[in-house]
Parts: C-alpha cells; sequence; structure tokens
C-alpha cells in the first residue's frame, strides 16, 4: 500500500510536468487556433537564455523575472507578427506546417548557438527535498506541482469571467464577428501569443532545473511532446480538462512502468518511453468525428499543370539518363568530410520516394502525414529480416506491410479533422521511434540489411545499387503523376478542395483517405527497404522523428504538389545532413516563412511568374459576368454574418 | 438548350401527385436559437417546387438536412418511401439525391470538366475493374457496347453537360476561377452528372444576368419534364413564379404558406412576412426579397 501512494505521488509530480506544458499549449490553441509544435522549442530557448544570464551571474529570480516577463513575450510578439498573422482563420495544413517550421527554425538557432548539448545542469530554483508519504520529493517539484495547478486556476478564471479572456476566445471562433464588437483580433491573436510563450518559457525554466541532466536541446524542445495526450484530452480548449489530463497521464505511466512492465518480462519491448504516444492515440480515437459541412471557402491557389503521360514517360526516360550519368561521374567526388557523393545520391533516391508519397497525401489529398519516416523504418526492417535480407520478398513485404499498417492506422482517425490526423500520425511515430525501432530485436543501433538479390541479377556494386534506386524512384514516380491523371486522382484532389461537395456526390471521403494513406505507406516502406540496401546497416537513428518533420517541410517548401518538388526537396535534404547537419533545420524553417508568401512553394513561385503574368481570374470576361460575380461576393458575405449570428 | 438524353434520370411512371422527398415535422436547434421548426412538406417526381422565405428563414439549413450534412433534433426525412435518418451525405447521394451550394463548394482547383467528370464518375467503385479501365484515358470505346463510358466518351459527356448549362467553350477554365454565375453552373453541371432523381438547387440564379436566368428556367423545367425532381431555392421571384408547381414559404423556420405560385402570392401571410421583412416590395414585385 504504501508503495502505491509512492508511486502515485511520483506520478502526480510527473502529470504535473506534462499539465504545466500541455495547459500552454491550450491557451495558443484557444486564442490562435494554431496547435503551436514549437511551444517547447520556445521553452527550451528561454532555458538557454535563462542559463546563460544566470552563468553570467545575473541572480536567479532576476534572471527568471528577465526571461518570463521580457524575453518570452517579445518572442510571442515577433512570432505572431513574422508568421502568424497571415494564418489567422486558416483551418488547412499551413498552420501545421508554419509551426513545425518555427520548431525546427529553434532548433536549428539553438544548434548553432548553443550546440546540441550543454554538458551542464541549471540548479534548481529553490533547493532542499521533502518527504511526502514516504516519498522523497525535492523543492523544485513541489514549485512544478504548484505552479501546474495555479495557472490551470489562473488560466480558468481568465478565460470565463473577464472580458478580456472571452475576447481572446472568440478570435478564434470569428476573428471578424469579434472586430465588429471593437476588439482587434490581431491584437486579440498578439496577447494570445505573448500569453503562449510566457506560459511555454516558465515550463522550460522550471522544467529544465528540475531534469537533473546536462541541458540537451532536443530534450528541451521536445519535452512538451509528452503532453500533446493531456492537450488532446481536454480537446485543446478546456484548462481544468487537460490539467486533468496531465494528472491521469502521469500517473499512468509511473504505475504502468511499475506494475506492468515487469509482467511483460524479457520478450515484451519497453513500452514506457512510448506510453504517451499511445496515450494520445487513445484519447484521439476517442474523439468525435469532424462534423462534415459546407464552408464556401473556394481555393484560390492555381495548381501547377499537370504532365501528360507522354511528357512524363520522356522527363523519366531523361532523368534517369542524367542520374547514370552522375553516378558514373560523381560518386567517388568526396563531400561533407567523410562520406561520398554516392552516397547522397543514393539517399537522394530514397527520400525522393518518400517526398512522392507526400506529395500523394497532402499535395493532392491534403492528409498531414508526419509518420512517413517510421514506415521507412518498417520498411528497412523487413528488408533486413525476411528471408534472410536483401530478398525480393522483403521487398514486396515491405510495400504490403507498410499500406496495410497504414490502413489500420488511418481507419480509426480519418474522420478526424486535418489537426488530430496529423497529431495520430506523430503519436504512431513517435511511438514506433521511442518505444518499438530502439529494440535490437527490431532496429536498435544497427541492422544488418544486407544487399538486395533480384532474380537473374545481382547488385554487386554501389552503382548497380543506386541504378535500382533511381529506377524505382522514377517509376514511382511515374506511379503518381499516373494516380494524379487517374479517376482517383481526381478524386484526391476534389476531397481536398471541398469534402462537403465530396460526400454530395456521392463519394466516400473516409473510404479515399485510407486508400491514399495506404498507398503513400507503402511507397514509403518501398523507400525504407531501399535506403536499408543501399546503406548496408541501418539503425534507430535513421528514421528519427524530428529528421522526419523537417523531411515533411522541405517537401512543402519546395512544393508538395510537383513531382519536382519532392525530388528537389530530397536533394537539397540529403546534400544538407551530408554538409551542413544543423543548416537542415534552419533551411526548413526559413523555408516555412517562405511559405506565408508562395503557398505552392518554391517550384510553383517560378511557375507562377514564368507562366501566369495575371492573377487568376484578372481580366478574363465580359462586364456583365463582373457584375454578376460582383452580386455573388455581396451573397456571401451576407451567408457569413448570417451564419455568424 | 440542354442535351436532354444525358441530363434526363431514368423515366419512372408519371403523373399526378407522386412524392419522391418527404420531410415531416423536422425541428433544428443552433443553441438556443430554432433554425427550423416542425418543417413539413414535399417534392413530387418531375415537379419544380419552390422554397422561398427572406435571408435566415433556414432554407439553407433545411437542404442540410435532406443531405445530411445537418442532424435534425427531431423529424424525419422520407426519400422514396425510405427513412434517411441513418444514411450518410455519400448513400444519400448514391440513392439519387443531388445538390448545389448556397456558397460555392467547387473543387476548385480541378477545371469546369473535370468538377464535371468528378460527378460523372462517382458511381465507379474501385472493383469495378471494367469501368476504371473504361476511364483510363487511352481506352478505346468498344463498338457496340453503349454502357461502357470510355475515357473520350466521359469527358465528350462532361462538355455537353457544361454545354447544356451554357458554359461551351468554358470546359479547361479553373472552377476557381470562373466568375460567380458561371461558377454556379458548372456546380448545377456535376449535380445533373450524377443522373439524380431529386436536385436540390440553392439560389442557381444569383449571379446571372436576366437572360441566363431565363435559360436557366427552361433547363428547370426541362429537367422536370423528363421526370426529374427538383426543389430550388431562390430569391429571384420571377423565375420561381414562373418555373415552379409548387412553392413553400419558410419564415423564421415555420412553413407558413404552400401552394401554387399563384395561391402563395395571395396569402396574406406571405404579403405580411415580405412587408414585415422590406417594407413595399411583395414578393410579385420580382425584385430581390
Amino acid at each position: 500500500m504504501s508503495q502505491f501512494l509512492e508511486f502515485t505521488v511520483l506520478g502526480l509530480i510527473l502529470g504535473s510536468v506534462y499539465a504545466i506544458s500541455a495547459t500552454g499549449l491550450v491557451v495558443t490553441y484557444t486564442t490562435s487556433g494554431v496547435f503551436n509544435f514549437a511551444h517547447g522549442a520556445v521553452g527550451m530557448i528561454a532555458a538557454y537564455g535563462y542559463w546563460e544570464l544566470v552563468t553570467h551571474h545575473v541572480p536567479a529570480a532576476l534572471a527568471m523575472v528577465l526571461i518570463i516577463l521580457v524575453g518570452a513575450p517579445l518572442l510571442g510578439v515577433i512570432i505572431e507578427w513574422l508568421l502568424m498573422r497571415r494564418l489567422l482563420g486558416d483551418t488547412g495544413e499551413r498552420p501545421i506546417m508554419v509551426t513545425l517550421g518555427l520548431l525546427s527554425i529553434l532548433i536549428g538557432m539553438a544548434l548553432v548557438v548553443f550546440g546540441e548539448n550543454r554538458g551542464d545542469t541549471l540548479n534548481p530554483l529553490v533547493g532542499g527535498t521533502f518527504r511526502i508519504l514516504g516519498v522523497g520529493v525535492t523543492s523544485q517539484d513541489l514549485v512544478i506541482a504548484g505552479a501546474a495547478a495555479a495557472i490551470a486556476v489562473a488560466l480558468r478564471v481568465l478565460f470565463h469571467s473577464f472580458r478580456l479572456g472571452v475576447a481572446l476566445r472568440a478570435v478564434v471562433d470569428d476573428p471578424e464577428l469579434l472586430a465588429t464588437s471593437g476588439a482587434s483580433p490581431v491584437a486579440m491573436s498578439r496577447t494570445g501569443w505573448v500569453l503562449g510563450s510566457v506560459l511555454a518559457a516558465l515550463a522550460g525554466v522550471l522544467l529544465a532545473q528540475q531534469q537533473q541532466t546536462s541541458l540537451d536541446t532536443y530534450t528541451l524542445a521536445l519535452l512538451v511532446v509528452s503532453g500533446f495526450a493531456a492537450a488532446v484530452f481536454g480537446r485543446l480548449r478546456s484548462v481544468p480538462l487537460t490539467y486533468a489530463g496531465g494528472l491521469v497521464l502521469g500517473l499512468a505511466v509511473i504505475y504502468f512502468g511499475s506494475y506492468a512492465q515487469p509482467h511483460l518480462g524479457s520478450w515484451g519491448p519497453d513500452l514506457s518511453a512510448a506510453l504517451p504516444m499511445i496515450f494520445l492515440f487513445g484519447v484521439l480515437i476517442a474523439l468525435p468525428s469532424v462534423r462534415l459541412r459546407a464552408v464556401g471557402k473556394l481555393t484560390t491557389l492555381r495548381p501547377p499543370r499537370v504532365a501528360s503521360g507522354w511528357e512524363s514517360l520522356v522527363a523519366a526516360a531523361a532523368f534517369f539518363l542524367v542520374a547514370v550519368a552522375c553516378s558514373l561521374t560523381l560518386s567517388g567526388t568526396v563531400v561533407g568530410g567523410n562520406s561520398s557523393f554516392g552516397v547522397v545520391l543514393d539517399h537522394t533516391m530514397a527520400y525522393g520516394i518518400v517526398g512522392l508519397s507526400l506529395v500523394l497525401l497532402i499535395g493532392y489529398a491534403g492528409q498531414v502525414s508526419l509518420c512517413q519516416f517510421a514506415f521507412m523504418g518498417i520498411g528497412a526492417f523487413l528488408m533486413g529480416k525476411v528471408a534472410g535480407g536483401g530478398s525480393l520478398l522483403g521487398l514486396l513485404l515491405a510495400v504490403v506491410v507498410c499500406a496495410a499498417i497504414g490502413a489500420l492506422i488511418a481507419l480509426p482517425t480519418v474522420r478526424l479533422r486535418g489537426l488530430y490526423f496529423a497529431l495520430a500520425t506523430f503519436a504512431f511515430a513517435d511511438a514506433a521511434y521511442t518505444g518499438i525501432f530502439p529494440d535490437t530485436r527490431v532496429l536498435g543501433q544497427g541492422l544488418n540489411v544486407g544487399q538486395i538479390v533480384l532474380p537473374g541479377l545481382s547488385f554487386g556494386g554501389n552503382r548497380a545499387v543506386f541504378l535500382l534506386l533511381a529506377g524505382a524512384f522514377v517509376l514511382s514516380a511515374l506511379l503518381v503523376l499516373a494516380i494524379r491523371r487517374s479517376l482517383f486522382g481526381r478524386r484526391l484532389v476534389a476531397l481536398q478542395d471541398s469534402p462537403a461537395a465530396y460526400a454530395t456526390v456521392g463519394l466516400n471521403a473516409a473510404f479515399t483517405k485510407v486508400a491514399v494513406f495506404a498507398i503513400a505507406a507503402g511507397l514509403a516502406g518501398l523507400a525504407g527497404a531501399l535506403y536499408g540496401t543501399a546503406a548496408g546497416i541501418v539503425g534507430t537513428s535513421d528514421f528519427d522523428i524530428f529528421t522526419g518533420v523537417i523531411f515533411v517541410l522541405f517537401v512543402v517548401v519546395w512544393g508538395v504538389r510537383t513531382v519536382s518538388g519532392a525530388f528537389l526537396a530530397a536533394l537539397s535534404f540529403a546534400v544538407l545532413t551530408h554538409v551542413w547537419t544543423n543548416g537542415v533545420g534552419l533551411f526548413a524553417g526559413a523555408g516555412i516563412v517562405l511559405i506565408g508568401w508562395a503557398p505552392n512553394g518554391i517550384i510553383g513561385m517560378t511557375w507562377l511568374s514564368r507562366l501566369v503574368p495575371h492573377r487568376p481570374g484578372a481580366g478574363r470576361r465580359a462586364s456583365t459576368h463582373d457584375a454578376a460575380s460582383l452580386v455573388g461576393v455581396v451573397d456571401t458575405r451576407e451567408g457569413d454574418i448570417r451564419a455568424a449570428g | 438548350m440542354p442535351p436532354a438524353d444525358a441530363l434526363a434520370p431514368e423515366r419512372t411512371g408519371g403523373g399526378g401527385s407522386d412524392p419522391v422527398l418527404e420531410v415531416r415535422g423536422v425541428t433544428v436547434h443552433f443553441g438556443g436559437v430554432s433554425a427550423l421548426t416542425d418543417v413539413t412538406l414535399s417534392v413530387d417526381r418531375g415537379s419544380v417546387t419552390g422554397l422561398i422565405g427572406p435571408n435566415g428563414a433556414g432554407k439553407t439549413t433545411l437542404f442540410n438536412v435532406i443531405s445530411g450534412l445537418q442532424v435534425p433534433n427531431s423529424g424525419v426525412v422520407v426519400f422514396e418511401g425510405r427513412d434517411l435518418a441513418r444514411v450518410r451525405p455519400h448513400r444519400r447521394a448514391r440513392l439519387g439525391i443531388a445538390r448545389t451550394f448556397q456558397r460555392l463548394e467547387l473543387f476548385g482547383s480541378l477545371t469546369a470538366e473535370d468538377n464535371v467528370r468528378v460527378g460523372l464518375e462517382s458511381s465507379i467503385r474501385w472493383w469495378q475493374w471494367h469501368r476504371l479501365r473504361a476511364s483510363f484515358p487511352w481506352a478505346r470505346d468498344e463498338a457496340g457496347d453503349g454502357a461502357r463510358a470510355t475515357g473520350s466518351r466521359v469527358v465528350g459527356l462532361a462538355d455537353r453537360l457544361l454545354a447544356g448549362v451554357g458554359l461551351a467553350g468554358h470546359e479547361s477554365e479553373q472552377s476557381s476561377a470562373m466568375p460567380t454565375g458561371s461558377a454556379r453552373m458548372v456546380e448545377l453541371a456535376r449535380a445533373l452528372a450524377m443522373q439524380p432523381k431529386l436536385v436540390l438547387l440553392d439560389e442557381p440564379g444569383s449571379g446571372l444576368d436576366e437572360h441566363e436566368s431565363e435559360a436557366l428556367g427552361s433547363l428547370l423545367q426541362r429537367l422536370a419534364a423528363d421526370g426529374m425532381a427538383v426543389l430550388l431555392v431562390e430569391h429571384d421571384m420571377e423565375l420561381v413564379m414562373r418555373v415552379c408547381d409548387r412553392v413553400h414559404v419558410l419564415d423564421f423556420g415555420h412553413i407558413i404558406a404552400s401552394g401554387t405560385p399563384d395561391e402563395v402570392r395571395a396569402d396574406p401571410r406571405v404579403q405580411k412576412a415580405y412587408l414585415g421583412a422590406s417594407a413595399g416590395s411583395a414578393p410579385a414585385a420580382g425584385g430581390d426579397v
């Protein structure tokens, strides 16, 4: 019994850690409609800033005040001004991409300035330990538990009892309506980001002080990830429910680790690390379906032209020839210190196939997936384990099994709205990366995949393997383009443009989404199997979840609606990872800032300037139609106001 | 104007009162506001039924209830004798209910032609390999097999449908870049492509000039003559009075009058509702109400 009490105290303290970061997420979401993936990164920057001040002999209390009440609000204002203002009211995938970009740019900056690990610990704000119910508890633990509870109460009171709080919540529901009541939506959104940053900084500094390991950029930035489940438990709206969710999650993790894990014995994987993500997936599945409704918002994006069958065949052949030529001439060149350019080219092709899967998913169907690297890992695992490694059967199984797993993940989650679906894929990716891949029976530090043998063909040399990869990329590109030109492709684009109209022409949105997710998962599995073949030995770190997220950003930056965007993303990603690792995050982050101006990515920009000198629809029809469209605009506005009232 | 054979649904026995759709006692609340209260109406096969009323009367909400986008708090929707309560939106569409939207819901990044193609091909399922194969661009029309729609035939049908709504020559325009009036006609063509038994039209005439609106009127009458049921929400009173066989008047979520256009026009409650809404413009005046 005393042991149970001990675990309960530990669970509540851990739960307070989750709650303190999750309530900050809820504040940003409630006040700006944006789920801030970078919440933890803001906290990480704050922790480093605090460390910097303290090492320069600023008193700890003063440093806290400076960081939390001066630095953090400033950062909030900058984030709102630079990134978020043009996203107000956007419910698509762009807010997800922008906060992921912010995450990667903050991490990238921290890596450049502070390095990956500071090798230094922070002193707790208050020292000393207590014994509660026989459990040793530090004062810092108590500070965190108290702060978590106090923040929850204060936010609840603010949001429901003060005019400012109500206005802050209203900005998400209807910015235009809020404007008519005299409050400025931009000012409210800015206040929301300032409040969110303050909470992120408070959590970052407190948690960094509590952690008795040295300051680590990734650990700090992704600390909040475990809090996602608590925030979703509160439906991203309710502060009290989020707080409760945090405590429940903390208790679950401690109880599971203490009671259940030992019984799993040696055969069971170590699930403790993955538990918050399993919890998140469970909470997501329990959420109600998104309501299908007519939103009356037309996409104004002009999509890139789709290449015809002959054009893509010719381009594919030319591409393959160029790839062969590059491989013959450049593969021996050494880049980035010790890796040869041949390795870069191999990676380009493998990542390129992952990029193609994202073109299908995000570009055509509008479904954000953050778990393509997890499918790669599964593909590499199958390639290495099935039939002794390197067999054709492994390659086929990689595609089929990944597609099946993809369908299984998508089935219960496609009915959710875009953000929750993206979070579900994130939960899966994180669970795979932290819970399953590190097991030595899966990938561990390194798994020997072995080189592939096809019937009648042996891929002995590096060049032969590269030709295989390039061939696979070209075929995948042709497949993706053929899908886009087919009936299925038209349906994917239609589904992204208007889910309501999609249903009212008699098409099943859920089925279409599951199908495209399965195909994309199969492609990523293929990429992983080929990546493994080319590398020979792969480990867990090859399929890092954060690297996977950054790669998604690369594809979005270059142009997620085009095959060439996927290729350029893969090429630049492969080159940067070998040449300047820290630059990867910086490039993705800086590129994402650009996306506010160029929604079709870099490819779309040049394409637009070359082929469409005028704005879409400008100067097209006779004056009667201009008058007619004006009437239409007036009608729509009336509809807006009525719907809001 | 329209190629009637491309637009017409299956012909069924006609004549007399033959309700394809019945709405009985439908009530919808949004929070404390009630959008629809005990609404009952029916739509006959082969007729054009008008649904009019001031802004905010609940017309679009009723369309959403019928097409399944809005679950009513009480009441039933019966289509061809079948209660639709547990039928999801895409299933309702497959049963033969098509619609357009007041605030456009086009597939904006597709061309006008591809919008209609999605409607035309919506009945193709993934296991119907022969139909899938026929949708490939290189598929050839097999002589004597009229049931098969080849890729080129689908395109041909889509173009004929677009021509039918007055958009010949605009097939390859991106639909979101089209003027509102034309975009509404793309939605109409997409709905008709499904060969529906009932089509719900939410203000198809707004954004059309006098000429186009006249053409729309004759198109609707022709569709009805071919056996389709049309439920029309429209602010253009002249159009409503000219083409509708019956008219229902909705005001603050209540049906306040039903009958032929002449009966409705003469109804004192209707006149009061409209005069109350905007003094001096009776529905007969033909203005936007």
